[in-house]
């Protein structure tokens, strides 16, 4: 039990001091498939990992969501667990990510909380185990960049057909565009961040439009 | 009056001596870098120091064309006395630059005209434009201002070509869709058409509240997505009661609550 006191002071002592990267500033847009070389070679040129060329990846992505029995104040705690396809032995990653802020006209970026651990296969037991439920899954291929602390993704996304016995097989892409996003993860407070993602997005145009998007309006409209 | 002015002078002497030294010490640092360092030095690293430099010639030049700040234009300065023998005091203040207050030293460094390599050419120029013939010089002109007139056409056109391009391609090359930008980010963000449960239109099943997905697949691959609505059915009456009471107070102590 002291141990556990320990480990919970030294993490609300890190929350204090403001180390811990729990927000991620956002943007989203797409590319048309036929375009998506003309935008990796943009990325290559710049983006930091020009000599290593771009990271791949292959994930399959659970969401989850632990809800409460309450009636009136319905309530979900959206829980992610994420995992490599392509590395056997990585291990699984849970995300939880918090609702976005869109702020005003003079926010560059979507900003939402969000917290990254890494865990071990069991943990899909163990979510299981404490009520959470399965929502949705996909998987997502592509190819990820790095630009100083900023991270941009361009992912094919594919949905799971139920029949396959292994994630992987029979799968079919969802739209005819690659999934462009440009994030970064920083301890709150950190804005200045923000302004680097809105000139970085600006030199992507008019390849690929990173936007704010926000998901009620999208609610809606769909 | 005068010892007014002197003392204008004195501090604004010693303003600007003071901003050109730190101007010296930063380009001291820049070349000891460029000179030492070379092998790590980068980029970023390399354009802070030059904007280090360029910032303090910016407020040397402030100071210069500040109204408080004596016109030095206006100042002679003037040799009383020169001398052949080595001056301790002068090394000192020049850090070794200038060993001697001679006659050879004197004229180059004290000078404020052009060199004199550039003055005569100078003068040679302004000889001929005055021994040039009106006709002639108009006859120039004219030539001069066909030349810069054919230069400018050429570029407004090329950049009219230019903007027409980029504008047409603006409209016409479409490489990304808003629609799909929106379906995407919405399967993902909220699982749009993906969701495969019994309730196709997306909305969360509310009054399931503690189904499980089927025990029994631990670590396995859980590629198989959202189990069939009959066997969940199964699962969900044969859940035990404990573990609804176990996600209402996993909900209650969870700091995330809202």
């Amino acid at each position: 039990m002291a141990a556990l006191g320990t480990a919970i002071d030294s993490l609300t002592a890190a929350m204090k001091c403001n180390i811990i990267p729990n927000q991620e500033y956002l943007l989203q847009g797409s590319v048309l498939d036929q375009y998506v070389e003309v935008l990796l070679h943009r990325l290559r040129g710049l983006c930091d990992n020009v000599d290593s060329g771009p990271e791949t990846f292959n994930d399959h992505e659970l969401c989850y969501s632990l809800r409460a029995n309450n009636v009136n104040t319905p309530m979900a705690l959206p829980l992610r667990v994420r995992r490599a396809l392509d590395v056997s032995d990585a291990p699984f990653q849970l995300r939880y990510v918090g609702q976005q802020e869109l702020g005003d006209k003079n926010r560059p970026t979507v900003v939402r909380s969000c917290i990254d651990m890494a865990c071990s296969s069991t943990i899909i037991e163990f979510l299981s185990e404490l009520g959470c439920r399965l929502d949705f899954e996909y998987i997502a291929r592509g190819y990820m960049f790095r630009k100083g602390r900023m991270k941009v993704t361009v992912s094919k996304i594919f949905k799971m057909n139920g029949i396959a016995n292994k994630p992987g097989e029979g799968v079919e892409a969802i739209s005819q565009s690659y999934l462009v996003e440009l994030s970064v993860q920083a301890p709150s407070g950190q804005d200045a961040i923000a302004e680097d993602m809105r000139v970085f997005a600006e030199q992507l145009r008019p390849l690929v439009q990173l936007e704010k998007i926000d998901y009620k309006r999208l609610g809606n409209m769909m | 009056m005068q010892q007014r002015e002197e003392k204008q002078l004195e501090s604004s002497l010693e303003s600007i001596i003071q901003r050109v030294n730190d101007l010296k010490a930063s380009l001291a640092s820049m070349i000891f870098k460029i000179e030492n360092e070379y092998e790590s030095l980068n980029w970023p690293k390399f354009l802070d120091n030059y904007a280090l430099i360029s910032g303090q010639l910016i407020s040397l030049s402030k100071v210069l064309s500040h109204e408080k700040c004596t016109n030095l234009r206006n100042l002679t300065v003037l040799p009383l006395m020169l001398s052949p023998e080595r001056d301790e005091q002068l090394i000192q203040m020049t850090e070794g630059r200038i060993t001697t207050f001679s006659h050879d030293l004197v004229p180059d460094y004290l000078r404020t005209k052009l060199e004199p390599l550039a003055e005569k050419k100078m003068l040679q120029l302004e000889h001929k434009a005055q021994g040039l013939q009106y006709d002639n010089a108009q006859k120039q002109i004219a030539a001069y201002q066909k030349v810069v007139t054919h230069v400018w056409d050429i570029v407004s056109k090329a950049r009219e070509e230019w903007e027409v391009e980029a504008s047409s391609r603006g409209n016409t090359q479409q490489n990304s869709s808003v629609a799909d930008t929106h379906l995407l980010v919405a399967a993902v963000g909220m699982g749009k058409g993906l969701k495969m449960g019994p309730n196709p239109n997306g909305q969360p099943n509310s009054t399931s509240g503690g189904m499980m997905v089927a025990p029994g697949r631990p670590g396995g691959p859980p590629g198989q997505g959202p189990i069939p609505p009959s066997s969940q059915a199964m699962s969900m009456s044969k859940a035990p009661s404990a573990i609804k009471t176990n996600i209402k107070s996993a909900a209650q102590m969870h700091p995330y609550n809202r």
